[in-house]
């Protein structure tokens, strides 16, 4: 791990860039879609937005800034909207594939930090880290919840990790064709930390910037919402 | 046994459950439900109406079984009856569900909509869609 690295997009080769599939999951972020993709684009071709059975105006919002849009007919969950756009990206013969919120919180820059270990084959996965890197604006109460969510991690995925629960993810094309998520909703996060740790494929934290802002937080988990999501998740693995 | 000893709510519970009876004879035999559900459907029904005419009759398979009293069998025995019932519909909603997701997430890939790349690096971008020769 290496924190405060700065990588500029302009560092990766162009034809890493063009070579990766940005995956938007996207669920009613009509009002905020557009600035958000426009930013990416501006930097990576290939954004892929999956639009997760939104009741808005966000799947033809998408049409007119994203490269590529995907609509789920029926909401399935942010896991199911992932897994279609790794996918689709992995069809369309994707070199890389990252994962990057639809609600702006996540920094275009930090893109290249997350693939650039990858690119220099030190990793496959890369996983995003607020707190390695900068939070802003995290309300205690959020704080609070996503360190017990690394906890749980810890016990559950026996995993050490200092940000369960980022959306800002890259994998190589070989660690992405080994992702199968198979929990539809918030539960995804930490079923993707276990195919992770089960590819035996290598990973590492990048520290990440995060931006909340009154928008991104009011789309995020409440607590109770996390304890859900933790039943939702133990209950799927005791399935399997 | 003389039929007019039952009383009114028995005679309500065993006209309930003659219609369930022939509505899963009826539907197993139209192919709404396997051999099988019929066959489980029938005999729960045939089961219930035995014990609706003659309820002593757990009393003493009660009593065979060490339970004590009829209707704590009875009891049991609609406790288990619902809970597999409960899983077995449950599992099949899971299943159902995960169907559904696979259904919708491969109509989202068939129906993607591409939009012509507009800048010099999409252009690129579109000649190498393929596979990257190193990840592999």
């Amino acid at each position: 791990m290496t924190p405060g690295r700065t990588t500029s997009p302009n560092e990766l080769p162009s034809e890493v860039r063009a070579g990766a599939f940005i995956i938007v999951p996207a669920y009613n972020e009509g009002t905020c879609l557009t600035k958000v993709v426009r930013e990416i684009r501006a930097a990576y071709p290939n954004v892929v937005v999956v639009d997760d059975g939104s009741t808005d105006e966000t799947f033809e919002v998408s049409r007119g800034c994203a490269r590529f849009s995907l609509r789920h007919l029926i909401n399935r969950g942010q896991g199911a909207a992932i897994q279609t756009g790794i996918d689709f990206a992995l069809q369309r013969g994707a070199g890389y594939v990252v994962t990057f919120d639809a609600d702006g919180q996540h920094c275009v820059e930090d893109i290249a930090a997350m693939l650039a270990p990858i690119v220099a084959g030190e990793c496959d996965i890369t996983l995003g880290s607020r707190f390695l890197g900068e939070a802003i604006d995290l309300p205690t109460s959020r704080r609070v919840m996503l360190r017990l969510a690394v906890l749980f991690t810890r016990v559950v995925n026996r995993v050490a990790l200092t940000d369960a629960h980022n959306g800002l993810r890259a994998f190589s094309r070989r660690a992405a064709e080994r992702m199968t998520i198979t929990l539809d909703r918030m539960a995804h996060a930490s079923e993707l930390i276990d195919l992770v740790r089960r590819s035996g494929l290598p990973f590492r934290e990048v520290p990440v910037k995060i931006r909340y802002t009154e928008y991104s937080l009011s789309k995020g988990q409440s607590s109770r919402g996390a304890i859900r999501i933790a039943v939702h998740y133990l209950l799927g693995r005791l399935m399997r | 046994m003389n039929i007019l000893a039952l009383n009114s709510f028995q005679i309500l519970l065993l006209i309930v459950l003659a219609m369930l009876l022939v509505g899963s004879v009826v539907a197993t035999l139209r192919g709404w439900a396997t051999r099988r559900e019929g066959t489980i459907w029938v005999a729960l029904c045939a089961a219930a109406a035995v014990v609706t005419i003659w309820p002593k009759l757990t009393g003493r398979v009660a009593d065979a079984l060490g339970i004590g009293r009829g209707a704590d069998l009875v009891f049991y025995c609609a406790v288990v009856v619902m809970m597999v019932g409960f899983w077995v519909t449950y599992m099949r909603l899971r299943y159902l569900r995960r169907e559904l997701t696979l259904l919708v997430r491969r109509i989202a890939i068939i129906q993607a909509e591409e939009t012509p790349p507009s800048t010099d690096l999409e252009a690129t971008s579109a000649a190498s869609q393929r596979p990257d020769p190193k990840a592999d």
